[in-house]
């Protein structure tokens, strides 16, 4: 935190020395970014200095303040149209759109950052030109510059590409959806015919105070839990089902080791998306499962038990026979994966452990949970961590999977909900049936800081920069 | 440093070909809303030769291809019939240069699209009548303020024309009105005294060894008994509903309805698995509509029938089942670029001819008396027949899920159903959130 601070002081200390003690050239680039480049024989860097300045203040002054200046009130003017059925056109005011407002503004405050920056660094830069001058170092003409990009400096040729790149596709994306959570953006408030504005933390307290259904309490505990056990369960049985497979694969005994491997990764190749909907229809309550059981004569044995009370068997359409279901159906689509990376890192494991291990007498058990698993867990531990998270947002498995069923628990179903919902899930039908995407908004930021603190968690506990050597 | 100019240079220049974008956007709608200005005048729209002159006019003041998109079910019949009827509509205006691009967006999910974001939605799209509230709601639909071919109100039926009606104005151009359901069964099993009533439907069934079926978790179909039996089930002005069920009537009405469900002939369940099981052979008799008349009439072959919905015993009197009215509608976007033509495309989809084609290649029901006349199905008649119990779907969005909950909680025979009962109505009932 200190060295931050200093780094920040002496940011603007050196551009206060820059201003304090530069030359009239330094001065002038107060003004026109471009003079003090002129002013050492840089013409052409000169130019571009003050065409970007020109540009900066072009597109701000003509085009994004127009948006800034509304962002306090996103906007006053509803729209309105008037249709003239003699040419049979709209009649359109000058109408404010909240949605563009909001946008645009954001894109022009960071152009104004981003600008301030480059006033500063430029300041500094013409002040070093300056230094340079006086003790008569040699000064870059324009096409050493551009040469230099493309040798000693080519990482910085590389990364602009990419940064533009996040720039344009997260940080943006994510100011602006974190402020829609700040906003009324919802079905009675669309763009562009309708204006939405700032609520302050309105959507927050709806949220937590269970203000947006009438069982919203009692779903969310519920939903919470599952969501949890769901997580870690889905998590570690596919984690020790790929371990398990990826061992029995590569024992010495089994033959064919590659077609076995091969089988297994043709379930990848299928795309989930039809394997589960698939799935989904083999297991529906009128599906050909349950045909097959009801033949065989397994829907009597359970209906005679007391485990099933109607004709079929609800292997998707009751909590607890679904909750299982979803389960083994998940263990069936995520092993192939886990076996996938477990072989890489089985084929890995240092050969004089194991040795050193089998001359001190150990057997395969012992050898498999004292030195396989910890070694496989040490080197799998982030990337559970992360497939943990996965699973707490896993919507594809849980909704393709039962979004055709019905709960018959009056309290969830008066908060759209049902037993098998994950909170993504829910969240999803609560928001997306009702265009609300202010709440969309509060819930996206919701999960975003529970899986940015369980991330940062699990990555400084496990893999501090120390710890590779730890495991030994 | 320079590398950091060059990165700057670089967002720089996106940032501004990005203004440029928005920028011109506006200057072409703020020429438009200019000119446009300045010819308003007023002018009666009914006279046909001031329509005539309108499209005159439209025809001399527009200038370059006329770009209009249109949605519609990804249905082929649908696609090569919209295909079909858009081409003659360019033969007919030949003076104008068209391009015409035919998206496919489901009639279910038109509302979700064009509310993603209107500007860039289809300019004419079509879509199921439940979507009329919040389409009107969030200004999506342009109003039919006037007509130029032809006049919706006259040439449809009264109940199509109420269902695209709101507040007192007309904002979209009845397509179809077939989106009900009713009763498909087959008559090599089942005697029209059978379909009657439930309880000989079933008596039947069970004699014959053959399942009936109807999806009675969702509340679509469940309101069907409520309904028939009286009770109320209605939608405030802030989308919130106002719903009786849990009265003793209802009451009555959701023993029956467990009554039903309880007959082993009996089977609950959904559109799609419904049609496996139709095709295994194994039902019936099933509740639905005319998107599935092809599948009953392929299994059913020569004993392919339809005919209204059941009756059902309330307190030892049978009562006729109700529905909801299903109709399509053809809407014009309130953000189309060429307002005119997209009116114009829209009356022209939905007029006599266009409705009559559309009805022969999607075997639909056309909402235009004169066309539907012309065709003759077991399915729309029995759909007519059902017409007299049906309702316009006029609900908040909070009865769906507690309505599915409550269908659930009967099939699977809840012993408490006075409490079932008032849970569900809290529900559906509930303040609509903020």
């Amino acid at each position: 935190m200190k060295t931050f601070l200093n780094a920040v002081k002496k940011y603007f200390a050196d551009f206060g020395r820059a201003v304090a003690k530069g030359d009239i050239w330094c001065k002038l680039s107060l003004i026109i970014l471009g003079a003090g480049y002129f002013g050492r024989k840089q013409i052409i860097k000169g130019i571009l200095m003050t065409a970007l300045e020109v540009i900066f203040f072009l597109f701000t002054g003509l085009f994004s303040i127009n948006y800034i200046k509304d962002l306090n009130t996103l906007g006053t003017v509803q729209y309105e149209a008037v249709f003239d059925p003699l040419t049979m056109k709209n009649t359109v005011n000058d109408y404010d759109n909240s949605l563009l407002i909001l946008l645009y503004g954001i894109v022009g405050i960071l152009v104004i950052l981003a600008f301030i920056l480059l006033y500063i660094s430029n300041m500094k830069a013409v002040y070093r030109l300056q230094l340079m001058k006086e003790e008569g170092e040699h000064i870059n003409t324009f096409g050493e510059d551009v040469k230099s990009l493309f040798n000693g400096k080519f990482y910085i040729t590389l990364l602009t590409l990419p940064s533009i790149g996040v720039i344009m596709m997260n940080i943006i994306p994510i100011i602006f959806m974190s402020c829609v959570a700040f906003t009324n953006y919802d079905m009675d408030h669309m763009p562009p015919n309708y204006l939405f504005t700032w609520v302050g933390l309105r959507n927050f307290k709806n949220m937590f105070t269970g203000g947006t259904t009438i069982t919203f309490s009692y779903a969310f505990v519920r939903i919470l839990a599952w969501t949890m056990i769901w997580a870690v369960t889905a998590t570690f049985t596919t984690f020790i089902g790929g371990i398990l497979l990826a061992k029995l694969i590569n024992h010495e005994n089994t033959y064919f080791k590659k077609m076995w491997r091969s089988l297994f990764v043709v379930t990848i190749a299928i795309p989930q998306f039809v394997t589960l909907l698939l799935v989904s229809k083999m297991f529906a309550d009128h599906g050909i499962v349950n045909t097959w059981c009801s033949n065989i004569g397994l829907t009597g044995f359970l209906k005679d038990i007391g485990l099933v009370s109607g004709n079929f068997i609800p292997f998707l359409s009751k909590p607890g026979w679904s909750h299982v279901m979803i389960i083994l159906i998940n263990i069936w689509v995520g092993v192939p994966y886990q076996m996938l990376s477990a072989t890489g890192i089985l084929m890995n494991i240092p050969t004089d452990q194991l040795e050193s291990a089998r001359i001190d007498g150990a057997n395969k058990w012992q050898i498999f949970w004292k030195i396989t698993m910890p070694y496989v867990l040490f080197i799998c531990g982030p990337s559970l961590i992360q497939s943990v998270i996965a699973n707490i947002n896993n919507f594809n498995v849980i909704y393709l999977l039962t979004s055709s069923t019905a709960t018959a628990n009056m309290a969830f179903a008066n908060s759209n909900a049902k037993e098998t919902d994950l909170l993504i899930t829910w969240l999803f039908t609560l928001t997306n049936d009702n265009s609300n995407y202010k709440m969309a908004s509060v819930i996206g930021i919701i999960s975003f800081v529970i899986c940015a603190l369980l991330t940062l968690l699990s990555y400084t506990r496990m893999i501090s920069g120390d710890k590779e050597e730890v495991y030994q | 440093m320079k590398k950091k100019v060059l990165s700057v240079l670089l967002a720089t220049s996106m940032v501004v070909s990005l203004a440029a974008c928005g920028s011109k956007e506006e200057t072409t709608d703020n020429a438009a809303g200019g000119s446009t200005a300045a010819a308003t005048e007023t002018a009666d729209a009914a006279d046909t030769t001031s329509a005539d002159d309108a499209i005159a006019n439209l025809i001399a003041a527009t200038e370059g291809t006329v770009d209009i998109q249109l949605w519609c079910s990804e249905l082929e019949s649908y696609q090569t019939v919209m295909k079909e009827l858009t081409d003659k509509f360019q033969e007919q205006y030949s003076d104008v240069d068209f391009n015409i691009t035919i998206g496919a967006v489901s009639e279910q999910e038109a509302k979700d699209k064009v509310l993603e974001d209107i500007d860039a939605a289809a300019d004419v799209f079509v879509f199921a009548d439940d979507q009329v509230n919040d389409l009107v709601n969030a200004g999506a639909l342009q109003e039919v303020a006037a007509t130029y071919t032809y006049d919706p109100a006259e040439t449809n039926s009264e109940s199509t024309v109420a269902a695209a009606t709101k507040d007192g104005k007309l904002y979209a151009y009845p397509l179809t009105a077939s989106n009900g359901y009713f009763l498909y069964y087959d008559s090599n099993i089942f005697s029209e005294e059978d379909v009657a009533s439930w309880e000989a439907l079933e008596a039947k069934a069970e004699e014959a060894g053959t399942k009936v079926g109807m999806n009675i978790a969702d509340g679509w179909y469940v309101y069907g008994f409520f309904a028939g039996a009286g009770c109320t089930l209605s939608m405030n002005e802030d989308n919130s509903n106002e719903c009786d069920w849990n009265n003793e009537t209802g009451l009555a009405v959701a023993e029956s309805i467990e009554n039903i469900a309880s007959s082993p002939a009996f089977v609950n369940v959904a559109d799609q698995d419904a049609i496996t099981m139709l095709t295994d052979g194994t039902l019936g008799a099933y509740v639905s509509g005319t998107w599935n008349a092809t599948s009953f009439q392929d299994q059913y072959g020569d004993g392919y029938a339809a005919c209204k919905l059941p009756t059902f015993d309330v307190n030892g009197t049978a009562t006729q089942m109700g529905s909801y009215a299903g109709y399509k509608f053809v809407g014009v976007n309130s953000h189309a670029k060429n307002v005119g033509w997209s009116m114009l495309l829209a009356e022209y989809l939905t007029n006599e001819e266009s409705q009559l084609e559309i009805g022969l290649a999607t075997a639909e029901g056309p909402a235009n008396l004169a066309a539907a006349s012309q065709i003759d199905s077991p399915a729309l008649a029995a759909l007519a027949a059902q017409s007299a119990y049906a309702d316009q779907q006029l609900v908040g969005s909070n009865y769906w899920d507690p309505a599915k909950a409550l269908g659930q909680n009967l099939v699977d025979g809840a012993a408490d159903l006075q409490k079932v009962l008032d849970d569900a109505v809290a529900g559906i009932t509930q303040p609509v959130a903020e």
